[in-house]
């Protein structure tokens, strides 16, 4: 454990230690790391990061260089993953859509988190009318499709990322209050939820600190599924003419003006298609993981460290 | 903190739970009240906590010195509630927040009711655990690392830490085993009496009973059947439900008294 003497101790909240979040964030990645499959989504989402950082202020090729007597062409020096229809460089298209992807995936699940977690609060609130008719209007809501939601909302909003964060964001909302709603219940009705009131403490309290932090197995899977299903949902939407606007680069944009001559030119569809099933793979594995590292109860390390940390502040 | 508790009715969706119930509790007193599953001990608890299910009716006056509990607004309850009146649960290892440390679990009514800083509550923190008896880096712990016992200590410690007036300990010995049931109960006699709090022991065990308490009530269906001085309920029990709780309670007591030698005993008779 001689990692742990790394950590420092900032400060005591009741007894507790606080390795300040950046302490706890970095024993959670490194218990991640330790896994095969947990080497493998932070591999490839740090570097979706980097790649997008990059892609803001440097592509191989700009995205306007067209070249006409250059389309479709294979793989070479000056395009490393060769050129599209209109003869732009692909690998540089990719390297700029990760940006519009990755503000989607953020936004998406920043959005489905919050209505999501809006619609658990109600559910689990004792004096809420949402408590009973819960299930069966949720249930209703969920079986409108994504797509007919986009369609929808595509007829004020035109293709747009915030037509895709809504519809994906309202759907899988609805999904994540469906599937925490048990455990959220199971919190509610706790005996430590008992005991939280019986020494004082208000209703919103209860949520944000006795509930919440104990449904975030269950948020953190779904959420990092939600992430996985935005990137497929942009490239569908994309690929109707209703997600993003023709001329952002994103993912969905590439394989949508490719996969039409995949027949002809398939190797320049592999590339997009490679990328989002990559990074939706490694998506909906990294809630796996996070979920095994986040908890205490299943992570010793997140205990060792507390206890180690504490001899260390001792001395 | 001083008691009293009036023709207190509490129903559940028109089923009555509690019917006319009355007991009172002194100023520094430790008073009993004991009955069998179901007979509604639990809800006279949270009655006097406000917590009732929210399809609960109550009626009746539940005094707390000068405060009138039933009806009253919630947050004169929020304040009443692990400030004046400490309560420590039955089953220690689910009353413990499992992604809580230790020491966040014991801080939490003095992060509630006080305005302290970080280390004031952790030394204040530091000072309780050694008071029920543990050592000081249990407060970086979580539940589930530590035993039955310990964790009951520590649910001692949570009801105890801002020194409240009034103590309600719900079956704090249920869910342990014998040996851990007579510390636990040593433990929170003597610091309920340190402390100078009056409390309400309710169980089912009167060996625990006559342990913990001085006088108690015996509650049947609903209704206080019978109430005196735990010593002399548990000699001559009156009714027959007190009967029943006090055999219930000699048999075992008998057992674990006399120990090895009662079980050979036991063994020759047959």
């Amino acid at each position: 454990m001689s990692n742990n003497t790394q950590i420092t101790v900032s400060h005591n909240d009741g007894g507790r230690l606080r390795y300040g979040f950046a302490g706890r964030a970095a024993i959670v990645l490194k218990t991640m790391w330790r896994r095969g499959e947990g080497k493998f989504t932070l591999i490839v989402l740090a570097l979706w990061l980097v790649v997008a950082l990059i892609s803001l202020i440097w592509t191989p090729q700009s995205l306007w260089a067209t070249d006409g007597y250059h389309v479709w062409a294979k793989p070479s020096a000056s395009h490393w993953l060769g050129t599209d229809g209109t003869g732009a460089d692909v690998f540089s298209w990719l390297m700029a859509g990760s940006r519009t992807n990755l503000l989607i995936v953020v936004l998406t699940v920043a959005f489905s988190a919050l209505w999501g977690l809006l619609l658990v609060s109600a559910m689990v609130a004792r004096a809420s009318a949402l408590a009973s008719a819960s299930v069966v209007v949720i249930d209703a809501l969920i079986s409108i499709p994504t797509v007919l939601l986009a369609l929808i909302l595509a007829v004020p909003l035109g293709a747009s990322i915030t037509v895709i964060v809504i519809a994906c964001g309202f759907g899988y909302g609805l999904n994540l209050a469906r599937v925490a709603r048990p455990s959220a219940l199971l919190a509610a009705r706790s005996s430590y939820v008992e005991s939280a009131l019986a020494n004082g403490a208000s209703g919103w309290r209860i949520l944000v600190s006795h509930i919440i932090p104990n449904i975030v197995p269950v948020l953190a899977v779904q959420l990092s599924l939600s992430a996985g299903t935005a990137v497929l949902a942009e490239s569908g939407l994309t690929y109707l003419g209703i997600g993003v606007p023709s001329g952002m680069p994103s993912w969905g944009h590439s394989l949508a003006t490719s996969v039409k001559l995949i027949n002809v030119f398939p190797l320049t569809v592999l590339w997009p298609g490679l990328v989002v099933t990559v990074v939706v793979v490694a998506l909906n594995i990294f809630g796996d993981v996070l979920r095994d590292a986040i908890d205490p109860v299943t992570n010793p390390a997140l205990r060792q460290t507390a206890a180690s940390a504490e001899k260390e502040d001792e001395r | 903190m001083s008691v009293a508790v009036e023709g207190l009715n509490i129903a559940i969706g028109g089923t009555t739970i509690v019917a006319d119930a009355a007991l009172s509790i002194a100023d520094g007193e430790r008073v009993g009240l004991i009955g069998s599953s179901g007979s509604g001990k639990s809800m006279i608890s949270k009655a006097m906590l406000g917590l009732l299910p929210l399809n609960a009716t109550v009626s009746g006056s539940i005094m707390l010195d000068d405060m009138q509990v039933v009806g009253a607004a919630e947050r004169e309850l929020a304040d009443l509630r692990g400030r004046y009146v400490g309560t420590v649960f039955q089953n220690p290892a689910a009353s413990l927040n499992p992604v809580m440390t230790v020491g966040q679990q014991i801080g939490l009514p003095l992060k509630l009711h006080y305005d302290l800083t970080k280390d004031e509550r952790v030394e204040r923190v530091g000072a309780m655990l050694a008071k029920v008896g543990l050592a000081k880096e249990i407060a970086v712990k979580y539940p589930h690392e530590l035993s039955g016992g310990q964790q009951q200590r520590v649910g001692i410690a949570t009801a105890l830490i801002t020194s409240p007036r009034f103590i309600i300990a719900d079956e704090p010995t249920t869910a342990l085993d014998s040996m851990s049931q007579r510390q636990i109960v040593d433990l929170l006699t003597s610091l309920v009496d340190d402390a100078g709090a009056s409390m309400l022991f309710i169980t089912h065990d009167f060996s625990v009973l006559a342990r913990a308490t001085t006088r108690c009530y015996v509650l049947e269906s609903g209704r206080i059947a019978e109430s005196g001085a735990t010593a002399e309920v548990l000699a001559d029990p009156k009714t027959p439900e007190s009967e029943r709780l006090v055999s219930a309670a000699r048999s075992l007591t008998l057992r674990s008294a006399d120990g090895f030698q009662s079980a050979k005993g036991d063994s020759h008779e047959r």
